[in-house]
């Protein structure tokens, strides 16, 4: 038996009505049958309500199964006796870095384990230094939590568990609030603590590239674990990932798409390296291979040879002028519709002129938040705006909204500068549309219809013209009629924000700004509000400001990229420009796609690929024309 | 703007330790809570300009030792300017004796300046004492200084350790809700809410659109904490050790005498106020 079993493992959530009557009952996990060896490094996938954070307070007694028996070191979980025991072995760390944070100190917080656990005070010193060791955090352990990033928040609620020297740490989706840099902050703190103090992680998650370090990866849906395997293993089955609203990352999309089309590729590629190291050779092998059997094939050579020259030429040319190429290649794509408005030279909807912020101007914590910033941005346009977390992204998009003043600077709202005079604030917020980070922390109304038309009766409209609004909002975020009496609070996480967002699409904004819609969503659910977003920007001609940590979907949607650093505007680019950068933006603790480190990496091998390539369609058509153009010589 | 309000909120110091590392940080929360407690009532004995002399040398040395830039707890007067206005305003024009001048029908005394700018300095001195216990003691500490001093309640049913827990923990998530008020008064506003305009029932029904958001937050937030405590093994105070359990040191038994002198001093200067000065008579 290993340090966690389970046998048969049920949970029901049941709601009671006010005389004990069970209401209803919801089955949270049915049958689940797990062994994991002490030692191992678990990675548990599933969407949003598919079970994963139940199973996860299954495994340390906070829930007591329905039926079935969880084991701990041989402890049965339902058994009061040992319910402390089993505690000290099985750690826990929660989603929220805040709410888990007892202690107004670092260390104060470290030590609250040890101390519940009736630890000598000698002994507890010893352990909170060692924790605070273990996760690099020493140099804070006077500061107050409230002072740290999401990353080193999460790091000391990791030290705070680790203090009390458990077998095995559970964490519930510890990723799920923190940016790209506080996320690999913490996932290489369990790695390491995995790998040197040999401690069991479990470690639930639905960013699928946290979990290619682990050893097992288990996938749950429905309640039940549906897959279980290696990592390797699970991600070669991309397309039963994905029909369990899960992704894959985009190396590993990219080589399960190539090998489907017939590239002899090895299953479950899962780092850039081992595409490579695939790639390369099955590439080279094709181009090389072609003079090889044109001096067989005596007259044709000639002809191949200068279409060679000419395919090489034109690449050459390609990149000569990859900056002005881009934004055409931009117009004769998808979808720009700012392209089809820029003719008519309208006036942009918005335009910011040297725009300048200070915090807490005069006292000792002045800080310069916005450093002159200038830009203008036409009518329906997408736009991405990425920066690391502090570099103004948040002041500049509030700026916008007229809830944050100006140091210095304009700031024109088609053409009317906002701080005139007689300039109506009131009605900018409404036509510049905000939608916050978790916007569903704002909903407040009894039922969905109601919220969604806070906004239009704030505006004044008749009744009538209020619920009109609502309804077309909730349709644009594809909520219908049967949501519209439900409590907001009763929805799942996804259908809550989308309520949030119809509660802003309703005011009827001419410009939409999104800080961070898909935080906390899973795959799918990210992809659903993204795809919602791109729809009513092209057929409403909405413009669009998108605040985005996920640089692929920043690639997949945006058609200019605003790139902040600092309080600065570092860029403000087409997405293939900006990303052509990548190693300036990882300087500003920023990335590329995966997929345009890949194309770089087969171009630095002597693969004539386009290198301002950045999302994996591209990519996998790119290298698959490649392919097949040599297939059709052969 | 939406700002403000919400920058004002921060403003309040009381409650957020300044760390560094002074004798006054170093000095045993119960010193501090008696140091507080007789500053306090000092301020109560004072009747004359001496007393208050007294009080301000006591203070300014306290400031000095404690390493916390003055601005900092100045900042925490400013929540209390509008309590501070009202209190001057009231005794300056409600007090009878001697007329200096009529507005009207107010009429400035001179007694109503004396008690008012006595009121004024003992409000002030006031917070600012209690500001630089807060400021010096994290408070985790304080409130193991207050669990300590109160101990003796437990024997008549009182749970001592699991109100000590509380009032740190409303300490530490102060800071947190202030922020989400912030947040979410601002993102009520991005959908066009007022809260500035209009009468006393419209802005308490503006309110709601705030209130309602911050309820259900502050309870999940408590329900995940609770949980997160109890996977921390925590269950209540018996049997629980300190990672920094109280001892008095080198700090505190010097502490203790010069309390104690101090205020001597003060009730001799009530009791024997000094001849020499004018305004030194004892206020009723």
């Amino acid at each position: 038996m290993g340090i966690i079993k389970t046998s048969k493992l049920t949970f029901d959530y049941v709601t009671r009505d006010e005389e004990e009557k069970v209401e209803d009952i919801n089955r949270a996990i049915s049958d689940v049958n797990l062994d994991i060896k002490a030692g191992d490094f678990i990675g548990i996938l599933g969407h949003n309500g598919s079970g994963k954070s139940t199973f996860a307070k299954t495994m340390n007694g906070i829930l007591v199964p329905t039926e079935g028996t969880v084991w701990i070191s041989g402890m049965k979980t339902s058994d009061d006796q040992s319910l402390w025991d089993i505690r000290r072995t099985v750690g826990m760390v929660f989603q929220n870095p805040d709410n888990q944070i007892i202690g107004n100190v670092v260390e104060e917080d470290v030590g609250f384990g040890p101390e519940n656990l009736g630890i000598p005070t000698d002994e507890i010193w010893k352990r909170v230094d060692a924790s605070l060791e273990a996760v690099g955090m020493t140099a804070y352990r006077l500061k107050s939590p409230n002072k740290l990033s999401g990353g080193q928040k999460q790091r000391v609620a990791i030290a705070g568990v680790m203090a009390m020297r458990p077998k095995c740490i559970v964490l519930d989706e510890p990723t799920a609030m923190l940016d790209p840099n506080g996320r690999s902050e913490v996932i290489r703190t369990i790695t390491e603590l995995n790998r040197q103090e040999k401690i069991t992680v479990i470690l639930i998650t639905h960013y699928m590239e946290e979990v290619i370090q682990a050893n097992r990866v288990i996938v749950m849906d429905d309640g039940k674990v549906v897959m279980d395997g290696t990592p390797r293993a699970i991600f070669s089955r991309v397309a039963e990932l994905k029909s369990y609203r899960l992704d894959v990352p985009q190396v590993t999309e990219l080589a399960y798409e190539l090998k489907n089309a017939g590239l002899p590729l090895p299953e479950g590629m899962l780092t850039i390296e081992e595409l490579m190291d695939a790639l390369v050779p099955v590439l080279k092998e094709r181009i090389a291979g072609i003079p090889a059997k044109q001096k067989t094939a005596g007259e044709e050579t000639a002809a191949k040879e200068t279409a060679a020259k000419e395919t090489a030429g034109e690449e050459t040319a390609a990149k000569e002028n990859a900056g002005e190429e881009t934004a055409a290649k931009e117009t004769a794509g998808e979808k720009t519709p700012e392209e089809n408005t820029a003719g008519s030279d309208t006036v942009p909807v918005l335009k910011v002129e040297h725009l300048n912020y200070i915090y807490s101007q005069g006292t000792a914590f002045e800080q310069s938040a916005l450093k002159d910033i200038s830009f203008e941005i036409p009518r329906g346009q997408f736009v991405g705006l990425i920066g690391h977390t502090g570099s103004g992204k948040s002041t500049l998009i509030q700026h916008l909204d007229g809830l944050i003043r100006a140091t210095s600077g304009k700031i024109y709202y088609n053409g009317q500068d906002i701080y005139a005079s007689g300039f109506d604030m009131k009605k900018l917020r409404m036509k510049v549309g905000l939608v916050f980070q978790y916007p569903e922390h704002q909903l407040f109304e009894a039922d969905v219809f109601s919220d969604v038309c806070f906004g239009p009766r704030n505006e004044g409209l008749s009744r009538e013209e209020t619920e009109q609004r609502a309804k077309e909002a909730l349709a644009g975020v594809g909520l219908d009629e049967s949501y519209y009496r439900q409590s907001p609070f009763e929805l799942s996480g996804g259908q809550q924000r989308r309520v949030a967002i119809a509660g802003v699409l309703a005011m009827n904004p001419d410009v939409l700004i999104l800080d961070e819609p898909t935080a906390g969503l899973d795959p799918k659910g990210r992809d659903e509000i993204l795809d919602k977003v791109s729809r009513l920007q092209d057929r409403k001609g909405l413009t669009v400001i998108l605040v985005s940590h996920s640089m692929e979907d920043i690639a997949k949607y945006v058609g200019r990229i605003i790139v902040l650093n600092n309080g600065e505007v570092a860029y403000d680019d087409p997405p293939k420009k900006v990303f052509s950068h990548f190693r300036e933006l990882e300087k500003m603790g920023l990335s590329a796609p995966q997929v345009t480190y890949i194309v770089h990496g087969l171009k630095e091998k002597g693969i004539p690929v386009d290198d301002d390539i950045t999302t994996v369609q591209e990519a996998e058509n790119k290298i698959l024309a490649l392919w097949g153009e040599e297939q059709v010589q052969c | 703007m939406g700002g403000r309000a919400g920058s004002m909120l921060r403003d309040i110091t009381l409650g957020q330790y300044y760390p560094v590392n002074s004798i006054l940080h170093r000095l045993d929360p119960r010193t501090k809570l008696f140091g507080t407690l007789v500053f306090i009532v000092s301020l109560f004995l004072c009747s004359s300009w001496t007393g208050y002399v007294a009080a301000a040398v006591f203070l300014i040395l306290v400031i000095r030792l404690s390493k916390v830039p003055f601005h900092f707890m100045v900042r925490g007067l400013k929540a209390i300017m509008i309590l501070l206005l009202i209190s001057v305003a009231f005794n300056l024009f409600l007090t009878d004796g001697e007329v200096i001048f009529k507005i009207g029908f107010l009429k400035v005394t001179r007694e109503g300046i004396r008690i008012a700018v006595f009121m004024a300095i003992r409000l002030v001195f006031l917070v600012l004492g209690s500001t630089i216990m807060t400021l010096t003691t994290t408070p985790n500490s304080l409130t193991d200084g207050l669990e300590r001093s109160l101990g003796f309640l437990n024997r008549v049913g009182i749970p001592v350790h699991e109100i000590a827990m509380m009032m740190s923990i409303a300490l530490r998530f102060i800071p947190i809700l202030i922020e989400e008020t912030d947040k979410i008064m601002k993102a009520q506003m991005a959908r066009g809410a007022d809260f500035e305009s209009g009468n006393l029932i419209r802005k308490a029904k503006a309110m709601v659109p705030l209130l309602v958001p911050l309820f259900i937050s502050a309870f999940r937030r408590a329900t995940d904490l609770a949980m997160a405590m109890e996977a921390r093994c925590y269950h209540g105070g018996s049997g629980r050790t300190k990672m920094k359990p109280l001892q008095y040191k080198t700090a505190d038994h010097i502490g203790y005498p010069v309390l104690f002198l101090y205020l001597g001093i003060v009730i001799c200067l009530r009791i024997f106020p000094p001849k020499f000065l004018p305004l030194s008579a004892p206020v009723r």
